[in-house]
């Protein structure tokens, strides 16, 4: 609990909102693995946090789920990003960007 | 709007928790699928592939209740889940359930409906603007006890007043006009000044109001009309203003249209409003340079308060009573200014008050039962309650638990107690009487709901809390009975008051019942049965001549003579023995013996112009001399006959007949009595009997003036059977003519649905409040005896007859049923007082009543101990040893 979960899961969503806006409809586990990946194996995650968040996502209308079959012809669910979601992505990465460089500033002061 | 959407997706995820949760297990299961197949693909072993997939899960348990708590609101989850188990428990133990509920409902459901009754009476504005600072202004005499002031000082007191921002006034009282179109009425109208309406702060919705010019006397014929005229006669017809209607034979125009449910300040309801067109020459020359006598209504300027206003106006008061009124009569008038709240509803207030505080006592022991109730169940639960807290329920959840129930006990409590109060305020308005001002208009409405609400809250709260603060006790855990012997003095405590509040109640509504006995079986001195009235309103700009009137009542009688069954027809302007009677003051009666009485002394008589057959129609008998006869009516002499009460203060010790009374209203002429009748009842049905004088009703003119007068009819038929027959008659002299046809019998009833009333709500509420004691007590006896089992088995063991068993437990009841009546005997002594003015014929300390009342409750208080302790007095000290 506390602030650090909220930060994390904050960016956890804004990661995984990301990650299936460049790789379109994704299950949970993959999206998971692929946040991984993309992190260059960085982030350990807990892979249990990650279905909160995506419920939280869906019931705020970022993103919808549906049953479908996997790569390896396994019922998996699938999550996609909706329109409200695209503009989602927007204003949050504006923002982290926002948040990085006021940061960034004074952890490298010129 | 996305946080929004996101607790109403939480909300909906309430209902049908079994599928979405099966759902998210199910998309476990396929991750933990994939994830081990991507390990057996990197070449671990199936097992060890498992144990790391769900490793790097954290825990399915844990993602499920993580997964839970993110679908879901959590505390409502909660919530909910509270009230199933109070639910459920309710059902377990329904006789509890009920007796709270109900209790509970009769307790918020009475409260509702006398504060809904009373609230206009008490608390609500008047509907006009500003009206706490409206006063009713002008003198007052014992014939007349409402302020009126005359015209022929109203102009004085306008120009030299200072305490007031306005004054304005309207006729005495509403008057009968015709309305003659394609279908006519009888509608009535009452004049009023210009500034009538805006000293009120009323405008009418449609046109406007007079203006000064219409109100000049030779000013145009101008009317406002009611919603009520424009809405039934005129079918809300727009086009309304400046339409020419014909009104008492007169072309008016029509300038506005008064507000819906407009009410004048004297809680009548007029249909048509006209400018008075008061002139001061003209006032200061009718009725003999008094001027026509008038309400007048005033708006106190911003600061001053009605005592300051009383003082500024004393000055011009005594000038006026200087100038206006010969000596004699000075002494017998006085200003009165008073709030228009006090003037409208006066007589009522104080039983406003005591209905009131009656049902706020029967809340107090509705809310001590449903707390003894909870307590009860509370000390038999305390087991479990301790055992959920060993378990880990915090104080914070217990305590949730508790108000939970309490809360769903008092939703209830509060929809029942306002299905009830609907129903008991539609009982009220049908039996109230008419002297009630706004009853009928009582409803409930929004703020009487919202009260109800809150102190079905306020009662969740009080009872909730007070059982759910006390720590469960890990003694509880044991098996042995709790030992609540806290729980048990509070409880006796509260069925004391409750016995003690009941008496108070009993014994208020002893004394009513026992009052109103005395007026339903007093001695009327007339005979009502068989006796019909009939009032008819002849039209005045028909029979707009003293001698067409008279002619058409003696018609009339003519007519209604020839009906078969009929035993005599009168023709009077009032009947005893109350509403609208004409009188005077004693002190206008002189005689030989006295010509000069002391002025303003005596009190008031009650004076009666009647045709000879009004002592036969009423069955009045004649004590000494004679009544009236038929050859008087048309003889030159005036007489008169006197109550026995007047005959023996006029002529003490005398033969009053043959004796002459110079009445001071009738100008120097002498009357000589010819007969001296017994006392009838005469000043309503609770008063004192005032003295009478009967003048003969002669047929000549002069004797026809004044108030219409109404026609008497005794019949030995049926009156269902004779009032259509009159109707006929009355018909067949003239169809146009509105008749008004009562039984005096239902006269009477009317004049006593007052006392009735209260009677009956008083009543109701002392039954309501003894159940619910009774109620109370024996619940906590049941508990105390059933706490006493294993002592009880012990007594018994050891040689105890059943008895002395029953003894014991009575011991109990007996204790709690002294104390609690003593006390409420010695409030009930001290507040009966306040109901003094409602009573007639018993005093407020009456020993019958309130031995009565004490015996009732005794009675009853005796049978409910009685049933818990030969529960206990049947105990088997076999299985009360064995609960050890």
């Amino acid at each position: 609990m506390g602030e650090k979960t909220d930060i994390w899961q904050g960016t956890l969503a804004l990661m995984a909102l990301k990650t299936l806006e460049t790789m379109g409809p994704q299950h949970g586990y993959g999206l998971a693995r692929r946040i991984e990946q993309t992190s260059g194996d960085q982030l350990q995650l807990n892979y249990g946090t990650l279905y909160p968040a995506l419920l939280r996502l869906e019931q705020a209308g970022y993103i919808r789920s549906r049953w479908g079959v996997s790569e390896n012809n396994r019922r998996a669910k699938f999550y996609e990003l909706t329109k409200a979601g695209q503009r989602k992505i927007r204003k949050a990465a504006a923002e982290w960007e926002q948040t990085t460089e006021i940061l960034a500033r004074f952890l490298s002061p010129a | 709007m996305n946080h929004l959407r996101a607790f109403w997706m939480r909300l909906i995820g309430l209902v049908r928790p079994g599928r979405a949760e099966a759902d998210f297990a199910a998309e476990l299961e396929s991750h933990i699928a994939m994830h081990t197949e991507d390990g057996i693909r990197a070449g671990l072993s199936p097992e060890e592939s498992r144990r790391k997939a769900l490793i790097q899960l954290g825990g399915v348990e844990q993602a499920r209740q993580a997964y839970r708590q993110r679908r879901t609101l959590p505390w409502l989850e909660g919530v909910l889940r509270d009230i199933r188990y109070a639910l459920r428990g309710f059902c377990r133990d329904r006789v509890f359930a009920l007796t709270a509920i109900v209790t509970l409902a009769l307790g918020i459901g009475a409260t509702t409906a006398v504060v809904s009754v009373v609230d206009r009476i008490l608390f609500r504005a008047l509907p006009y603007a500003n009206a706490d600072r409206i006063v009713s202004i002008g003198l007052v005499q014992s014939l007349e006890q409402e302020e009126f002031i005359m015209g022929g000082f109203y102009f004085d007191w306008l120009d030299h007043q200072r305490p007031f921002a306005a004054l304005a006034s309207q006729g005495t009282m509403l008057h009968a006009c015709d309305l003659v179109e394609a279908n006519p009425q009888q509608l009535n109208c009452i004049p009023v000044q210009a500034g009538f309406l805006p000293l009120l702060g009323i405008s009418p919705v449609l046109g406007r109001n007079f203006s000064p010019d219409e109100d000049r006397s030779n000013g145009p014929s101008v009317a406002l009309i009611s919603y009520g005229v424009w809405l039934n006669h005129y079918n809300r017809d727009p086009h309304i203003l400046n339409r020419l209607i014909d009104l008492d034979g007169k072309p008016t125009r029509v300038i506005g249209v008064l507000p819906k449910g407009f009410e004048l300040p004297t809680v009548e309801t007029p249909d048509v409003m006209l400018p008075m067109k008061l002139d001061r020459a003209v006032q200061n020359k009718v009725n003999g340079g008094f001027g026509e006598p008038m309400r007048t209504f005033a708006r106190l300027k911003p600061g001053v308060s009605i005592a300051q206003a009383r003082t500024e106006m004393e000055p011009l008061f005594l000038h006026t009573r200087q100038i206006f009124l010969p000596p004699p009569l000075r002494n017998d008038f006085h200003m009165s200014i008073r709030s228009l709240r006090d003037r409208e509803t006066q007589g009522v207030q104080l039983a406003a008050w005591v209905l009131l505080c009656a049902v706020l006592v029967v809340l107090l022991i509705a809310c001590a039962n449903v707390a003894g109730l909870m307590m009860a169940r509370s000390a038999a639960r305390e087991r479990e309650m301790a055992v959920r807290w060993a378990l880990g329920a915090s104080r914070g959840r217990l305590i949730r638990q508790s108000l939970t129930e309490a809360f769903l006990l008092s939703v209830a409590g509060a929809a029942a107690g306002l299905a009830l109060a609907e129903g008991l305020l539609r009982v009220f308005i049908a039996i109230a009487p008419a002297s009630i001002p706004f009853l009928g208009k009582a409803n409930l409405d929004l703020r009487v709901a919202l009260f109800t609400v809150a102190i079905s809250l306020l009662c969740g709260a009080f009872f909730g809390l007070a059982p759910a603060l006390e720590k469960p006790r890990s003694i509880a855990l044991a098996a042995r009975a709790g030992n609540s012997s806290r729980h048990a003095i509070l409880r006796r405590g509260l069925v004391a008051g409750q016995i003690a509040c009941s008496l108070i109640l009993l014994s208020g509504a002893g004394l009513l019942v026992r009052s109103f006995q005395n007026i339903e079986e007093q001695n009327l001195g007339i005979r009502t049965k068989g006796v019909v009235t009939a009032q008819i309103a002849l039209p005045r700009f028909r029979y707009n001549t003293g001698q067409e009137q008279m002619d058409y009542y003696l018609r009339a009688e003519t007519a209604l003579r020839r009906l078969p069954g009929i035993r005599a027809v009168a023709i009077t302007d009032s009947v005893p023995p109350g509403g609208w009677q004409d009188g005077y003051r004693y002190s206008d009666l002189a005689t030989e013996e006295n010509p000069h009485p002391t002025p303003g002394t005596g009190g008031t008589v009650v004076n009666r112009r009647v045709t000879p057959d009004y002592f036969r129609a009423l069955d009045i008998p004649i004590v000494r001399g004679r009544g009236f006869s038929e050859q008087d009516r048309t003889s030159a002499q005036s007489l008169v006959v006197l109550s026995r009460l007047l005959a023996a203060r006029l002529f003490p010790g005398e033969d009053p007949l043959g004796k002459r009374i110079q009445p001071g209203i009738y100008k120097g002429a002498w009357f000589t009595v010819v007969g001296v009748a017994d006392n009838v009842k005469n000043s309503g049905l609770t008063e004192q009997n005032e003295p009478e004088i009967y003048f003969l009703r002669r047929s000549v003119v002069n004797d026809w003036g004044g108030r219409a007068p109404m026609m008497v009819i005794d019949s030995t038929l049926p009156p269902d059977t004779v009032m259509p027959w009159v109707r006929l008659q009355i018909a067949s002299l003239d169809p146009t003519v509105p008749v008004e046809m009562k039984t005096l019998n239902r006269t009477i009833r009317s004049l006593a649905s007052r006392p009735r009333f209260e009677t009956a709500l008083l009543g109701f509420f002392a039954v309501t409040g003894l159940a619910m004691a009774v109620i109370g007590l024996y619940g906590v006896i049941a508990f105390l005896a059933t706490q006493r089992t294993q002592e009880i088995g012990i007594r018994m063991a050891l040689g105890a007859s059943r008895l002395e068993i029953l003894r014991l437990i009575l011991r109990e009841g007996v204790r709690l049923v002294a104390v609690g009546g003593g006390m409420g005997l010695a409030a009930a002594f001290a507040l009966s007082r306040l109901l003094k003015t409602f009573l007639y014929g018993v005093g407020p300390h009456d020993p019958l009543s309130f031995v009565a009342v004490t015996l009732l409750l005794a009675l009853v208080a005796l049978v409910a101990t009685l049933i818990p302790a030969r529960a206990a007095m049947k105990t088997d000290p076999m299985t009360a040893l064995r609960c050890e």
